[in-house]
């Protein structure tokens, strides 16, 4: 730690970081310099000049003086800062007159501010347009704060003008009023500086000057991501979500986002009518820097679902009717006692806390002795279980932020911008710092527009290039030269089976040419740290372990384990699927990553819960719905939450569940599954509970109830813990979910020293051994834990199976923006929509074979998704492919955010469907007299 | 699906400005340099060549290169006319009586201000001085000077050019 620079502020001697600006020393000293264009989490900026102080810096001539923007100026030993004297209040009077000349400020400057109310007679004919109480920021604005705090007079020597603009009302989710902006430029900051979209810019010059988009474009077209941290960082009205616009917040509740593993910690917004009306990305939120997305920040209304169950239901005579929570569980209880633990399953929330998993998963084994249970977004469990084979702990070994700071990031068969999307921001922060960004991937997704080596392998051979990328690294012995990894266990096996992977093998199995694959080795294995992201996207169950064991190898053999900036990321689904696996709510493990099919793990588990545990392994997410369709599984509990009935992921949950015998339903609306239950529980949302998240990078963070519970509904916990209860099973006897925590800590090793009073003050990842050790950001980088072992991969064969009706496979991308080709914004529901002629991609044999041409129009459909539907899509040929069997796509993001904004269903977040290869069947299109030329 | 967005004649523009910011000679390739090398070919900065510079400028977006485009009064974003007459009212001739010699070119254009006519002939441009004051006032038709010129002179020479091709052509 250098020396902190000691200062003199307002008479108070202050220290300050070296290389902070006065404003941020004043800010930690909790001195206030007014601000406007400064915002703490970017660069500053020097705009405004609001924050004008007076500073003496001492010379050999004696004190100098000057006025200088405290935001810019950099703090320098024994500076005497003033920030009130009368020149500098006058100055900031008259900035602040000037900026307010293009700014309504009738009300602002009026002492009457906090006591009008809407319909009030202004005292002082300030036009109703004009009044700060119809901007719907009224209340929450940090202008209205920064002019009072200058007390301006209430005649200002200028007269407003109103710049008459027009008003951005037809864009997805938020609306933008520039006769409000103050052209302070944080929004165009954030969106260049923090999310590297540039969606928004400063258009025109001087006095002309604002905030826009390119020709004034649809944020459709500009690539806007529909994060919202424009809006977060607005300090006027001029940017607001649509919803609940002019609702008034009556309190605001730090809690984290339910949508995806990220763990996004917000700030929940709840008006007087206990409705859920705002959420905004919390700037303490060490996973998420304030940041949010189109998920987490707009698709958040379900709990105030006007059809939500509000009381449990029992089917008589096949219609759910109205009954009490004793009689609910006693038929509960009655249903599910009658079948063989191997006919019963249960699936615990998409959303459940680790408390709501933890008692899940007791239940399962305790009261139905069964290991047929998993949280309902475990459906590529091989991601993360894997690590725990390689390496011992199942998660991801680094931390969300440290991936700013790697020198190289590998991303396999991911897309984080739509499925864990605040991880993606890091990573393109990476790129514009010079990281250099590896994606293997057939699809094209926002990431490879950042990517210096874009690897397109035929699908299915991701982890043949991963083996060969490791082979590289040892031919030009890029690896780590540290002994620990050369005597490493397995290491000889490795190499021995490297082999395999020789580059021409590899390249003419992948499709990938070998000097693509040699310059990416190159650019991932010769620089430090370097980090590996990876999902399952585009590759099948039987690859998956591979898959990890591969990445692994790679991570070990470059040293890049155990050091901040590297290590190992694994994209999986769901908000707390960590936590579920931490606590033992999956099929295979029971709490603290104990083994089912291990007789002193399951010892150790039977002596706490003082009932044997069942020994066989159960069925996970993946198989349960399937075996529920099968007839194997005839009971179960479904804690439903947003499960979507038809998916991509899940398959046809509402066909396996109609085919249960006896089906118990948590959910919080009526929902197609929740109306086939036999007894319906009403669920509580995660707006409504307490409990604790475990995120993708092990952070466990506390979630805060902002809205009351108005009915019967309650939390997850505290309904299957009833369940329990009413079996007759001892140890559901929890008070709290704390108490919950309390019960699960005991027996989670890492998760030993967290209580809800250390997380109430912050998140902590995981392990935490005591009460006292702080967490652990990096795993493997203290000398006590296990020592990793290399595991040679196999090259497993591609069992691509040519099917006659659908014999293509379409990689279908997904990005912001493509400014190559036109688009059209079309109105629905006055809301713009876009559309564009999109491109089909044809391998030159495949569309031979077609009697495809370039340029011919094509009709693409899909074999039927799981939801019932078909991908179609109509395009105009190009014969670019790289594989013979693959088309592709790239369509626009802007298609989901539209569909996000136009759904219908309460609870659109989990319906957005992700980017699955699909095979699909390609026909020329019968030629249309409207088609193009 | 919709289809028919694009006509042929926008992927002969694209492909037009994609040559043009392709075939930039000098070292430092910007924002900047490529929407000038497309206004120089264009003659003005269509707003597909907005989207082309984006592609083209790696970690650019629309947004980043409009910003750019619209801060320059210099760039046109609309076709210039075929001819472009400019009047030039700097003080040399202003004092010589330009502002009579704008009225008539005015009247002849049919325009107000500055602008394009509406049958696409004709730009017309002011300009503050056109560094022949000598020959005040002093117009300039395609690039092309006018001195000791009277409101009947500028007419004639407007009459002229509307008759010619457009230069370059
Ligand atoms: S919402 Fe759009 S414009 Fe705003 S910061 Fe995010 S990407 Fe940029
Ligand atoms: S829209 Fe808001 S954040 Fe953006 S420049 Fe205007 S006032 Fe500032
Ligand atoms: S990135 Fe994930 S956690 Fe964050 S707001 Fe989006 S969905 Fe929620
Ligand atoms: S906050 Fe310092 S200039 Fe705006
Ligand atoms: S003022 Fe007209 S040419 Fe100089």
């Amino acid at each position: 730690m250098p020396d902190p620079i000691t200062f003199t502020i307002d008479g108070q001697e202050v220290a300050a970081k070296p290389g902070q600006t006065v404003l941020q020393a004043a800010i930690d000293a909790g001195v206030y310099i007014p601000y406007l264009c400064y915002f703490p989490t970017m660069k500053p900026y020097g705009a405004c000049r609001v924050c004008v102080v007076e500073v003496e810096t001492p010379s050999p001539q004696g004190p100098r003086k000057a006025t200088l923007a405290s935001c810019t100026a950099p703090v320098s030993k024994d500076m005497v800062v003033n920030t009130q004297p009368k020149h500098i209040a006058e100055l900031r009077k008259g900035i602040l007159d000037l900026l307010m000349t293009e700014h309504p400020h009738g009300c602002l400057t009026c002492h009457r501010i906090e006591l009008c109310g809407s319909q009030d007679i202004c005292l002082r004919h300030v036009r109703v347009n004009d009044r700060c109480v119809a901007c719907p920021k009224n209340e929450r604005c940090e202008l209205k704060d920064t002019v009072r705090s200058a007390q301006l007079e209430m005649e200002t020597p200028l007269q407003y003008h109103n710049r008459n603009l027009p008003i951005h009302v037809d864009d997805p989710f938020y609306d933008r009023d520039y006769n409000l902006c103050i052209v302070c430029a944080r929004c165009v900051r954030v969106c260049e500086e923090v999310r590297v979209d540039s969606a928004l810019s400063l258009i025109s010059r001087s006095g002309r000057t604002i905030v826009g988009t390119s020709h004034g474009s649809s944020l459709l077209e500009s690539g806007c991501e529909f994060c919202g941290a424009c809006i977060d960082v607005c300090p006027t009205g001029a940017l607001v979500e649509r919803d609940y616009k002019w609702d008034k917040a009556v309190k605001s509740v730090n809690t984290v986002c339910p949508n995806c593993p990220v763990g996004c910690q917000v700030f929940m917004d709840v008006n007087k009518r206990n409705k859920v009306i705002r959420v905004r990305g919390d700037f303490a939120g060490a996973a998420n820097m304030g940041m949010a997305c189109f998920k987490g920040k707009f698709a958040t209304d379900y709990p105030n679902h006007p059809g939500r169950v509000r009381y449990p239901m029992v089917r008589v005579e096949g219609q759910l009717q109205r009954t009490t929570w004793e009689q609910a569980l006693e038929r509960i209880t009655v249903g599910l006692l009658k079948y063989k633990p191997a006919q019963v399953g249960v699936i615990s929330s998409p959303r459940g806390t680790n408390e709501d998993h933890y008692v899940a998963q007791k239940l399962a084994r305790v009261a139905l002795k069964t290991n047929n249970v998993d949280s309902a977004l475990n459906v590529v469990p091989e991601l993360t279980e894997s690590l725990q084979n390689v390496l011992g702990h199942p998660a991801a070994t680094n931390s969300i932020w440290e991936l700013e700071k790697s020198k190289a990031i590998l991303v396999v068969s991911g897309n984080p911008t739509e499925e864990q999307n605040v991880l993606a921001v890091p990573i393109k922060k990476a790129t514009r710092a010079g990281a250099s960004l590896i994606v293997i991937d057939p699809r094209e997704t926002e990431l490879t527009r950042y990517a210096a080596h874009w690897l397109r392998p035929r699908p299915g051979t991701e982890v043949a290039l991963l083996g060969a990328i490791l082979r590289v690294v040892f031919e030009e012995s890029l690896e780590d030269k540290n002994p620990g990894v050369n005597n490493a266990g397995g290491i000889g096996d490795l190499k021995q089976k490297l082999w395999d992977f020789d580059l021409v093998r590899i390249s003419s199995v992948t499709g990938v040419p070998a000097d693509a694959i040699r310059a990416a080795a190159r650019a991932y294995g010769a620089v430090r740290p370097a980090a590996i992201v990876y999902g399952a996207d585009t590759i099948g169950r039987a690859d998956r372990a591979n898959l990890v064991q591969a990445a692994a190898n790679l991570a070990m053999a470059t040293g890049n384990l155990g050091v901040r900036g590297g290590g190992l990321f694994p994209l999986y689904h769901g908000a707390n699927t960590q936590g579920a696996l931490d606590v033992g709510c999956t099929p295979s493990l029971l709490p603290g990553h104990r083994r089912i099919d291990r007789a002193e793990d399951r010892k150790r588990i039977a002596e706490s819960w003082g009932v044997e545990v069942p020994s066989e392994t159960g069925l996970g997410t993946n198989v349960m719905f399937e075996a529920m369709a099968g007839g194997q599984i005839k009971a179960a509990i479904v804690m439903a939450d947003g499960i979507p009935p038809k998916s991509d992921l899940l398959g046809d949950v509402q066909a396996a569940v109609g085919n249960l015998e006896f089906l118990v339903v948590s959910d919080y609306v009526m929902s197609e599954i929740a109306s086939q239950a036999d007894v319906l529980l009403p669920a509580a949302t995660y707006t409504e509970i307490s409990g604790t998240y475990t995120n993708l990078e092990r952070r466990v963070q506390l979630l805060r109830p902002g809205m009351a519970l108005t009915g019967e509904e309650r939390p997850g916990w505290q309904a299957l813990a009833a369940i329990g209860q009413a079996t007759g099973s001892a140890g559901f006897e929890f008070e709290s979910s704390s108490s919950v925590l309390a019960e699960l800590t005991g027996l989670v090793d890492v998760y030993k020293g967290i209580t809800p009073e250390r997380l109430a003050d912050r998140s902590l990842q995981w392990p935490v051994w005591a009460s006292d050790h702080a967490g652990t950001p990096v795993l493997y980088n203290e000398a006590n834990e296990s020592k990793p072992q290399f595991r040679a991969v196999t090259m497993t064969a591609m069992d691509a199976q040519p099917d006659r009706e659908f014999p293509l496979l379409l990689a279908h991308g997904r990005v912001l923006q493509d400014p190559t080709r036109d688009v059209r914004i079309t109105k629905a529901d006055e809301l713009n929509q876009l559309s564009r002629d999109e491109i089909v991609e044809l391998h030159p044999e495949d569309a031979r074979a077609l009697g495809i041409a370039a340029g011919d129009l094509v009709d693409v459909r899909s074999r039927p998704r799981a939801d019932g539907g078909s991908d179609l899509f109509t395009g105009i040929a190009r014969l670019t492919s790289p594989h013979r069997g693959m088309i592709a796509i790239t369509t626009l993001f802007a298609s989901v955010a539209s569909d996000v904004e136009h759904s219908q269903h309460p609870d659109p977040a989990p319906r957005v469907r992700g980017l699955p290869l699909r095979q699909v069947v390609v026909t020329k299109a019968p030629v249309a007299a409207t088609a193009a030329d | 699906m919709t289809s028919g967005v694009t006509t042929a004649a926008d992927t002969e523009l694209r492909e037009r400005i994609r040559r043009t910011l392709r075939s930039q000679k000098q070292r430092t390739i910007t924002v900047l340099s490529s929407l000038l090398a497309v206004q120089h070919e264009i003659k003005y900065v269509p707003e597909v060549a907005i989207e082309e510079t984006a592609h083209f400028i790696k970690g650019a977006t629309i947004n980043d290169v409009w910003s750019v485009a619209s801060f320059y009064t210099n760039f046109r974003f609309t076709p210039p006319g075929d001819h472009t007459v400019e009047v030039c009212w700097g003080p040399s001739c202003h004092i010589k009586g330009a502002q009579h010699v704008l009225r008539a070119v005015q009247s002849e254009l049919g325009l107000d201000r500055e602008g394009e006519t509406s049958d696409g002939k004709f730009t017309l441009r002011y300009n503050t001085c056109l560094g022949a004051c000598a020959h005040a006032p002093v117009i300039a038709i395609d690039h092309v000077h006018h001195g000791r010129i009277t409101p009947d002179s500028a007419v004639r020479h407007v009459k002229q050019a509307r008759s010619k091709p457009a230069p370059g052509h």
